[in-house]
C-alpha cells in the first residue's frame, strides 16, 4: 500500500506538485525580511516587493499607497494562484481543496449570515468577504428571514452543510451568540478534514494528520486561555474543542477545568510536544502564546515539504503564504506608523 | 471732568449722603468687577494649561491605540467586518453638568459605563489577549476625547464672557484715571 503512493501520484497529481514546490521555493526568505524591515516609507517596500515573486503587483494602485491596499492585493494574487491549483485539480485532490476552502466559507457565511439578519446590503458585505472562500451561491443569502431559512434554502447546497447538521438542530439556530456557532462550525469542520486525511492514508495522512491534530490542540488552549474572565461557562467551553488532537480524550477533560494560564500550562505539561511551547512563552522576548503556537505551526508546514507524493505541500504552502502576507502587513504597518520598537516581531519562515 | 458726567446736585447734607452711598456703592462694583476678570482669567488659564497637558498626551494615546490595532490584526487577522455588523448599543456614555466660575455656567462632560461588553467573545479562537489589549488602548483614548472636549467647550464658553468683564473693566479704569 505504501508504494501505491509514488508509482501512481504523478499520474494525476505530479503537475500540480512540480507547481507548488515551484511556488513555495519562492516565498520571502530571511535576506529579503531584512531589506523590507530597513525601509523608510511604503514606497520604498512597494520597489523590494517588486525584486520578488510578487513583481509589479502594486502598479494598478493610485497613491497613496496604504497598508490595506497591499493586503488586497497579494490576497488577489494567492486566489489566483490556489483558482489555478484547484482548477487543475483531479479527485481526491479536489475534494481535499474544497476542505482547505471550508475554513474561510465559515467566515464567510457568518459575516452574510450577520449581515442578512441585520438588513445590510448584500454587495457591501461580498466585498469584505474573503476570497478563497467563495461559494456560488454567496448572492442568494438576502431571501432568507431568519438563520433557519437561510440555512433550508441556501446552505444545504454548501459543503458546509454536514457542519451545521453536527453542531445542533435547526431551531436552535437562531438563538446561538455568532461567535460560538463560528467556533462549533469550526470544530466540525476540523474533526471531518481530519478523517478525511486518515481515510486517505499514505503519506498525506503521516503528514496532513499531525498538523490538523496541532491545530485543534492549538485552539482548545487558545479558546481556554480567551475564556478566562468572561462569561463563557466551562460546559460550553467544553463543547468548541475539536475532538481530533492529541489532548483528546483526557486532556480536554483537563483543559475544561481549568481556571487560569498556570492550570492551563500544568495540562500541557503532560504532553511532550507542547511542554517546550508553553515553557518558550514570556521569557526574553516577551512572546506571547499565539507567537509561540504560530512559529510551531510554520515549522511543521515547511518540514511537510521534505516528503513527495502527498496533499499536505499544498495545505503547508497556503498556510505559508498567508503567513508571509501576514508579516508583510506587519513590516508595512510598523514603516507607515513610524512605530520600530516592534518591527522584528514577524514570524520568520524560511 | 466732561460736562456730561456732572451730576447736577442740590446742595444740601442729605445730598452728600446721598451721594457717598452712591460712590461706595460704585467702588464696591468696581471690585466685584476687578475680581470678577480676575477670577475668569485664573480659571482660563488653568483650563489652557490643561488643554495643553492633554492634546500632548492624546497624541501618544492615540499612536498607542493604533498600533495595538496592528498588532491585534496580525494575530487575529481582519476582525473589522465583525466588529461593525455587531454595533449595538453604546457602552460608554457622557452627561453633561455645569459648572459655575464666578457667575458664568460652564458645561462639563462626564463619562460613565453601562451594559456588558457585546464583543466577549471576538477573538475566542485566536488573538484574544491582543483584542482585549486594543479594547483597552481605545477605552483609554475615548475618556481622553472626553476630558478634552470638556475642556475645549469650557474654554469657548469662558471666552467671551471674559472678554467681555476685561473690557469693561478697562474701560473703568480708563474713567477713573482721567477723573
Amino acid at each position: 500500500m505504501l508504494e501505491s503512493a509514488e508509482l501512481y501520484f504523478n499520474v494525476d497529481h505530479g503537475y500540480l506538485e512540480g507547481l507548488v514546490r515551484g511556488c513555495k521555493a519562492s516565498l520571502l526568505t530571511q535576506q529579503d525580511y531584512l531589506n523590507l524591515v530597513q525601509c523608510e516609507t511604503l514606497e520604498d517596500l512597494k520597489i523590494h516587493l517588486q525584486t520578488t515573486d510578487y513583481g509589479n503587483f502594486l502598479n494598478n494602485q493610485t497613491n497613496p499607497l496604504t497598508v490595506s491596499k497591499i493586503d488586497t492585493e497579494m490576497r488577489q494574487k494567492l486566489c489566483r494562484e490556489f483558482d489555478y491549483f484547484r482548477n487543475h485539480s483531479l479527485e481526491p485532490l479536489s475534494t481535499f481543496f474544497t476542505y482547505m476552502t471550508c475554513s474561510y466559507m465559515i467566515d464567510n457565511v457568518i459575516l452574510l449570515m450577520n449581515g442578512a439578519l441585520q438588513k445590510k446590503s448584500v454587495k457591501e458585505i461580498l466585498v469584505k468577504c474573503h476570497p478563497l472562500g467563495r461559494f456560488t451561491e454567496m448572492e442568494a443569502v438576502n431571501i432568507a428571514e431568519t438563520t433557519s431559512d437561510l440555512f433550508n434554502a441556501v446552505l444545504v447546497e454548501t459543503p458546509l452543510a454536514p457542519f451545521f447538521q453536527d453542531c445542533m438542530s435547526e431551531n436552535t439556530l437562531d438563538e446561538l451568540n455568532i461567535e460560538l456557532l463560528r467556533n462549533k462550525l469550526y470544530k466540525s469542520y476540523l474533526e471531518a478534514f481530519y478523517k478525511f486525511c486518515k481515510n486517505h492514508g499514505d503519506v498525506t495522512a503521516e503528514i496532513m494528520c499531525p498538523i490538523l491534530e496541532f491545530e485543534a490542540d492549538r485552539r482548545a488552549f487558545i479558546i481556554t486561555l480567551n475564556s478566562f474572565g468572561t462569561e463563557l461557562s466551562k460546559e460550553d467551553r467544553e463543547t468548541l474543542y475539536p475532538t481530533c488532537g492529541k489532548l483528546y480524550p483526557e486532556g480536554l477533560r483537563l483543559l475544561a477545568q481549568a481556571e487560569d494560564f498556570d492550570q492551563m500550562k500544568r495540562v500541557a505539561e503532560h504532553y511532550g510536544v507542547y511542554k517546550p511551547l508553553f515553557d518558550a512563552v514570556g521569557g526574553s522576548g516577551g512572546k506571547t502564546l499565539e507567537d509561540v503556537f504560530y512559529e510551531r505551526e510554520v515549522q511543521m508546514n515547511v518540514l511537510a515539504f521534505n516528503r513527495q507524493f502527498h496533499y499536505g505541500v499544498f495545505y503547508a504552502y497556503v498556510k505559508l503564504k498567508e503567513q508571509e502576507m501576514r508579516n508583510i502587513v506587519w513590516i508595512a504597518e510598523c514603516i507607515s506608523q513610524r512605530h520600530r520598537t516592534k518591527i522584528n516581531s514577524y514570524i520568520p519562515i524560511l | 471732568m466732561s460736562g456730561k458726567d456732572r451730576i447736577e446736585i442740590f446742595p444740601s447734607r442729605m445730598a452728600q449722603t446721598i451721594m457717598k452711598a452712591r460712590l461706595k456703592g460704585a467702588q464696591t462694583g468696581r471690585n466685584l468687577l476687578k475680581k470678577k476678570s480676575d477670577a475668569l482669567t485664573l480659571r482660563f488659564r488653568q483650563i489652557l494649561k490643561k488643554i495643553i497637558e492633554t492634546k500632548m498626551l492624546m497624541g501618544e494615546v492615540m499612536r498607542e491605540a493604533a498600533f495595538s490595532l496592528a498588532e491585534a490584526k496580525f494575530t487575529a487577522g481582519d476582525f473589522s467586518t465583525t466588529v461593525i455588523q455587531n454595533v449595538n448599543k453604546a457602552q460608554v456614555k457622557i452627561r453633561a453638568k455645569k459648572d459655575n466660575v464666578a457667575g458664568v455656567t460652564l458645561p462639563v462632560f462626564e463619562h460613565y459605563h453601562e451594559g456588558t461588553d457585546s464583543y466577549e467573545l471576538t477573538g475566542l479562537a485566536r488573538g484574544g489577549e491582543q483584542l482585549a489589549k486594543l479594547k483597552r488602548n481605545y477605552a483609554k483614548a475615548v475618556e481622553l476625547l472626553v476630558e478634552l472636549a470638556s475642556l475645549q467647550s469650557s474654554f469657548l464658553g469662558l471666552n467671551v464672557p471674559l472678554l467681555i468683564s476685561s473690557q469693561s473693566w478697562m474701560r473703568e479704569n480708563e474713567k477713573s484715571s482721567i477723573g
